[in-house]
């Protein structure tokens, strides 16, 4: 995994070629909702259950991987976010090679559903630095549903990324990976043991308290929420006050969904402290996402510099569990 | 004009040969294909039809007049930059533009490795540059003349730096195995110029893709569609960019005389179709002996700015001298088309070294030499008239009634 790099042009042939023989974007929700309901699955690929661990590992073309991990709630109250993100976030990894925020950033792409209400209530790729990264977003099943209950599973996306995902960027350097969780509601108010068991496939016998999965997380990684427009909740103050009250400034409002890979990339450049604000504004305007460094700019107006220290290198490099189990 | 038409600039390119076929594709009787016999992504034809405007590169300049393009083996094909062609004329309103096309398996394939060692070695020259469009067009020809050669050998005053690998060509894109097998040997040959570029894995997954949009054809492809109706071969760049006639080593590497056309035609009669402007225009580095600045400055360019790799746009009066050894060069020619007529206050060259002469009506001066038989007087379709006989130094065959309209 992580061969190779990405360049968006040959992404945009990829897409123009494909779309000439009839297949687009959306092709493996379309086959999957032309199902009955009870036969929808993630694709293989992915499907995290019994995964041991999605690994990003160095290589001799890329010594210094950096894993960005981006996964998004796919239910029925992110309105057509869901759809702009398996479009656009396929240039990410050129915009963030391109400006030199990372030398090699590889990336995995997931999708969040409702694990009371879905069938597929979680999809989590591989990390790539090439064109398979493409095929992970247009294999990611964009279900729609949810239960309408202000609650989504992102704590079980949480869990994932803490405790199957393996880096060398950690393990090797101590050096923190990048999650993005792109959503519009609430962490459900508990992470079911139930539910981990039938997702995910570890023997979980008691729930977990989501906030400590946070915790246990943010070891390991810079964790985001990103909060984009045209989605249910854009507007209330009570999705505000949870994400920030778990991640801090690391909640950020989006205005322009199709912004968000200017985003991503303006977040990495600042926390590398490769750019300040303005720079990465620049860079963003000079890659031709002018309209979108305006959205990215409100988005990160409140991320200071102050939060922005790099993790010195871990004590024990895969530490104890410390979740809290209620 | 009958039967099949070959469109070849008579200068450095830029005569107007992309507004010429699409007169032709526009105006005369039922195209049948228009086919590319030379060249790759850096042609660059304009096309202005009612409002619409194209700078055609891959595409043949008949495809705003809905008609197919077939790419010879004699054109060089660059799948990402057709890709970004196919979107440009989809967002003018041509509908599946990749439907439109068909590419010979023979053809050679440009990939962004030629591209890069392209680049890598026209900033090397410096100021000595060749006035190359860094779109790899030379690479891609030189690497595929390099079988059987080793490292330390020169090849076309170019030393090969490793050891070279068969070619790939766009037959091969359909062939994950083989295609693997020849960008391998390719990304390994050019490491010590570019170091590692862009992944072989991508490259081998996107001329799948590729291969999966367009039609290629073996075998007499060009045979097959002129059995359908009329071809017009569409020529790129001009005769004094010609590799073998042209003034190195300001030249491109590729046959801009009517030659691979008539090889094509496997001996199908065809009108050849010399363009020239009413006066002399040249892009970046070379020779242009009939230069003059204030030329350039009375005619400004609204399709023709400075390439980074190409060089800055120039302009001079007429040059008789060239017009004539280019027609010579072509084998003679059965007519002009003569672009630009809109043009005033023109002067023209007659003999090396003698002054500008001023050429009042230079319909005239042309048609005294050659029967002129598609005019030009301005950038759109609407300007372009495809005359049903020649326009001759008698003025009373001066027949502008457009065939068709």
């Amino acid at each position: 995994m992580g061969h190779g790099k990405w360049d968006d042009n040959a992404y945009a042939a990829a897409r123009t070629f494909r779309a000439a023989k009839g297949i687009d974007d959306f092709g493996y929700t379309a086959a999957v909702r032309n199902r009955p309901r009870h036969e929808w699955r993630a694709d293989p690929s992915m499907d995290p259950k019994g995964v041991v661990a999605r690994e990003c590992r160095d290589s001799a073309e890329h010594a210094d991987s950096t894993p960005i991990a981006v996964l998004f709630d796919v239910t029925g109250s992110m309105g057509s976010v869901p759809k702009v993100m398996q479009r656009k976030l396929g240039k990410l990894h050129g915009l963030i090679q391109r400006k030199g925020y990372l030398a090699d950033p590889q990336l995995m792409f997931g999708g969040i559903g409702d694990a009371d209400s879905d069938r597929v209530p979680l999809q989590v790729g591989q990390f790539e630095s090439d064109n398979r990264m493409d095929e992970q977003l247009r294999t990611i099943f964009l279900e729609g549903n949810g239960g309408g209950q202000k609650s989504e599973s992102y704590e079980l996306a949480a869990y994932f990324v803490a405790r199957h995902v393996v880096t060398d960027a950690w393990r090797k350097r101590g050096r923190k990976g990048y999650l993005f969780l792109i959503g519009d509601e609430l962490n459900k108010p508990r992470l079911e043991a139930k539910h981990v068991r039938r997702v995910i496939g570890d023997d979980v016998r008691q729930d977990i308290d989501p906030v400590s999965v946070y915790r246990e997380l943010e070891r390991r990684w810079h964790v985001h929420f990103v909060l984009p427009n045209q989605s249910a909740y854009y507007n209330d103050p009570e999705i505000a006050d949870h994400w920030r009250g778990i991640l801090g400034q690391r909640f950020l409002k989006l205005d322009d969904p199709g912004a968000v890979c200017e985003l991503i990339a303006a977040t990495i450049g600042l926390e590398e402290r490769v750019v300040d604000l303005d720079q990465a504004m620049v860079d963003l305007a000079e890659v031709g996402s002018a309209a979108e460094s305006e959205s990215v700019g409100k988005a990160l107006v409140g991320v200071g510099a102050g939060t922005l220290a790099k993790s010195a290198a871990p004590p024990a490099l895969d530490g104890p569990d410390d979740v809290t189990l209620r | 004009m009958n039967g099949h038409v070959i469109v070849v600039g008579l200068g450095f390119g830029d005569e107007g040969k992309g507004s010429v076929v699409d007169a032709l594709c526009h105006d005369g009787p039922p195209v049948a294909s228009v086919v590319r016999f030379n060249g790759g992504a850096q042609a660059a034809h304009n096309v202005v039809a009612g409002g619409r405007h194209h700078t055609f590169s891959q595409f043949g300049s008949g495809t705003l007049a809905g008609v197919p393009t077939h790419l010879s083996r004699h054109v060089l094909v660059e799948p990402i930059a057709l890709a970004a062609e196919s979107r440009e004329l989809a967002a003018l309103g041509v509908r599946d533009p990749l439907g439109l096309l068909s590419v010979d398996a023979g053809a050679l394939l440009t990939t962004p490795l030629h591209v890069r060692a392209n680049r890598a070695r026209e900033d090397a020259r410096g100021d000595a540059r060749h006035g190359s469009c860094g779109k790899g067009i030379g690479e891609t020809v030189w690497y595929s003349l390099l079988a059987g050669a080793r490292p330390g050998d020169v090849v076309e005053h170019q030393e090969v730096v490793g050891t070279p690998g068969a070619a790939p060509r766009v037959g091969d894109c359909a062939d994950p195995a083989a295609l693997r097998r020849k960008l391998d040997a390719l990304a390994r040959f050019y490491e010590p110029l570019i170091g590692a570029g862009t992944s072989v894995a991508e490259l081998v997954s996107l001329y799948r893709d590729f291969a999966d949009a367009v039609r290629i054809t073996r075998g007499d492809e060009v045979g097959r569609l002129a059995g359908r109706g009329r071809l017009v071969f569409e020529g790129a760049q001009g005769v004094w960019l010609d590799q073998h006639h042209g003034f190195h080593p300001h030249t491109t590497w590729s046959t801009t005389t009517p030659a691979n056309a008539r090889e094509l035609l496997r001996g199908r009669p065809a009108t050849v179709l010399g363009v020239t402007r009413t006066y002399q225009t040249r892009h970046g580095a070379g020779p242009l002996p009939t230069e003059d600045p204030a030329v350039a400055a009375r005619f400004p360019e609204r399709h023709n700015a400075t390439g980074r790799y190409q060089g800055a746009w120039r302009a001079g009066h007429l040059d008789a001298v060239l017009l004539e050894r280019a027609v010579a060069l072509c084998g003679g020619v059965d007519g002009l088309a003569v672009t630009h007529l809109d043009a005033t206050g023109l002067k023209v060259v007659t003999s090396r070294g003698a002054p500008p002469e001023d050429m009042p009506d230079p319909l005239d001066w042309f048609a005294r030499r050659h029967p002129v038989l598609v005019t030009g007087y301005g950038p759109d379709r609407a300007d372009h008239a495809v005359l049903a006989t020649g326009h001759g130094p008698d003025r009373a065959v001066r027949t502008c009634a457009t065939i068709g309209a």
